[in-house]
């Protein structure tokens, strides 16, 4: 089922959490919702669900106005940051709640409900713990359980607000993982709501980056890494060097006192060599390097006084052997401009 | 290298050795037991020895007739009535009240948790007067009740008033705390899941509260039964109809009728040993289950 936010605008109090903000999710994608905290994400997330409702603006199910229609009646699936479960309720009680409650005319039979939850359980792999209680589960246990509830009723989108934030970084690599490959076996639309870039990249079909109550870009991880749309999305998806310069008859110089734009570099688009080698370059002395890890991350100061980090291979940081306090040349491979907030050139 | 301070040794060698760093030395430890056991000793077995060996100093014969007695019989059944009906009212409310200010916002909600604490903070007696001169015959209702032939001051629904007055922070002082803490996220989850909101409440919110709720009800009926002030203003004290257990043995008392009043004395002290036995067989089942928050405590006036 295809989901539409149209004109969303929310307020708390003075706070605007949502600004105005268009969203289309097409069916059967796996969207995420990426931003810091009280960039409004999980506002959004939760006016979908109807656990919030917008000030004006609504919200479409494959065209449809649900505006007025309350959580329950929208069948989604609502997995929570905490889990949420039932914390009364075994494993298999907390699966089966869903469809426990249904009016008698559409609810199951025990025997159906009972085949329904160990489907379930077989495929969140926790077939052996049927009958523990939460506290008695891991986070990453109770958190596919959650998933499973979510699912139990076969909802029409599926929902996460921060589902993995709880847990630790390991359980977390793994269980993204996983929510992919489900993904891709049950084809539910879902949206997730994510402050981490690396997750929301690895995992999601298109990310939509959230800033302030706006949406700043939305596209795929491929471009809105490598085809950042604003400074925002730049500096939020991964780690930038940031210079002042201005763009003259096609080309960009940097450190010029008389500013105006704003030249945004990844680490790995720099390149240290001991000689200019003929292009752009400036100097730099090396002040720290951290060679633990699959890049080699080398923090230099530039001749006019600014940090400036840089990330190698390691063959190639070998074959340098740089050294501390070392004077080098840098050569930006790629670099991006913005100016007043907007992207005027791309250039090298 | 840096000067350093030598540290004052603090030779608590009892605390080391017990392995604990919040232990005390064996003189302090057995003090303290000592003061305790004390104070326990004189000030709630003893009183409690008193009444039984009081009420059965005339014989069991005495004590038994003392218990059988028309007047007596009376006001074990209006103690009993008043609570039959205050307990449940108070539930209702109580719950309410904890679920309207445990999970929503609104204002006026402080001034809402302020009314609730009244009763603890006002002298049951001046409880009682409220409803006299609420009710009572020069009171602001009373020409116009006396008019349409309602009785409420020195009569039942008088004591009745006044005991869910007395008993009404109870149940929402206890739970309150309880719902708060556990938040709203398990009833969004059950809403997100289709339930209707009877249902949420019947399988969802109830069930997380079931222990602190049956606390509350524990102390809210022992109030309830042993309510003198508030009860004794509005009563008229009219032997076989307005006396409650504890104005019934009041009488008997000035009456000079020790082991009779004793004797009734001594069902109402029965009734606080059986809450407090069920009140700790809750407190260590709360413990035992689960993922439920440990019972939170409420203060008492008298």
């Amino acid at each position: 089922m295809s989901i539409q936010a149209v004109n969303i605008t929310k307020k708390f109090g003075h706070f605007v959490a949502l600004d105005n903000v268009d969203l289309e999710i097409p069916s059967g994608e796996l969207v995420a919702l990426l931003g810091p905290s009280g960039s409004g994400k999980t506002t959004l997330l939760r006016i979908i669900a109807g656990l919030e409702f917008a000030d004006s603006g609504n919200v479409r199910f494959d065209g449809n106005d649900i505006s007025d229609q309350t959580a329950r009646e929208r069948r989604v699936g609502f997995v929570f940051q905490h889990y949420a479960l039932f914390r009364h309720m075994t494993v298999f009680e907390n699966i089966a709640f869903g469809l426990k409650v249904r009016p008698r005319q559409y609810r199951p039979s025990k025997a159906q409900i009972r085949a329904k939850v160990n489907e379930l359980l077989k495929l969140i792999q926790l077939e052996t713990l049927a009958q523990r209680y939460p506290s008695q589960l891991s986070g990453g246990q109770r958190q596919r359980v959650a998933l499973a509830r979510a699912l139990a009723v076969e909802p029409s989108v599926l929902l996460l607000d921060e589902p993995f934030g709880a847990l630790d970084a390991k359980v977390r690599m793994e269980l993204r993982r996983w929510l992919r490959q489900l993904h891709d076996e049950i084809h539910v639309t879902s949206v997730f709501v994510t402050h981490d870039q690396e997750e929301a990249l690895e995992v999601a079909d298109r990310v939509v980056v959230m800033n302030r109550g706006h949406i700043e870009q939305v596209g795929s991880p491929e471009e809105v890494y490598n085809h950042p749309a604003t400074p925002f999305v730049y500096n939020f998806l991964g780690n930038v060097n940031l210079f002042h310069g201005r763009v003259d008859g096609g080309k960009t110089y940097i450190h010029e006192t008389e500013t105006g734009h704003v030249v945004y570099v990844r680490p790995h688009s720099l390149e240290i060599d001991r000689l200019p080698n003929g292009g752009s370059h400036f100097r730099a002395r090396i002040k720290h390097i951290n060679s633990a890890g699959p890049l080699v991350k080398v923090e230099a100061i530039t001749e006019w006084g600014d940090p400036v980090h840089v990330e190698m291979a390691q063959d190639r940081f070998r074959k340098l052997q740089l050294i501390k306090n070392e004077n080098v040349f840098i050569i930006p491979k790629d670099l991006r401009v913005f100016e007043n907030q907007k992207k005027v050139a791309g250039g090298n | 290298m840096a000067t350093t301070f030598p540290l004052p040794s603090l030779g608590n060698a009892a605390a080391r050795r017990a392995g604990r760093a919040t232990s005390e030395r064996i003189l302090v430890r057995w003090s303290l037991i000592g003061i305790t056991v004390i104070f326990l000793g004189v000030f709630l077995f003893m009183p409690l020895a008193v009444v039984f060996s009081s009420a059965l100093a005339k014989g069991v014969s005495v004590y038994f007739a003392a218990l059988r007695e028309p007047d007596a019989l009376a006001a074990i059944r209006l103690t009993l009535l008043a609570s039959a009906i205050a307990v449940p009212m108070n539930l209702i409310f109580g719950v309410s009240a904890a679920w309207a200010i445990g999970k929503f916002d609104f204002s006026g909600k402080n001034f809402l948790i302020t009314l609730i604490d009244l009763p603890f903070s006002v002298s049951p007696v001046v409880s009682g007067l409220i409803f006299v001169l609420l009710f009572g015959l020069q009171g602001l209702m009373g020409p116009w009740m006396a008019a349409h032939n309602i009785k409420i001051i020195f009569a039942v629904p008088g004591i009745v008033l006044a005991t869910i007055f007395v008993t009404f922070p109870f149940i929402a002082r206890e739970l309150i705390p309880l719902i708060q803490a556990q938040g709203s996220e398990e009833e969004e989850a059950a809403i997100t899941l289709g339930a209707s909101g009877w249902q949420t409440l019947f399988r969802v919110t109830l069930p997380n509260i079931k222990w602190g709720l049956l606390y509350g009800v524990i102390l809210c009926n022992a109030r309830a039964m042993g309510e003198f002030g508030a009860v004794s203003v509005v009563s008229g004290h009219i032997r076989g109809r307005t006396n409650t257990m504890p104005l019934h043995i009041e009488i008997l008392y000035n009456e000079y009728q020790f082991a009779p009043a004793f004797a009734v004395a001594s069902l109402l002290a029965l009734l606080a040993l059986l809450t407090l036995f069920v009140k700790s067989a809750v407190e260590w089942k709360a413990r035992q289950h689960v993922g439920e928050l440990e019972v939170v405590k409420v203060g008492e006036t008298v």
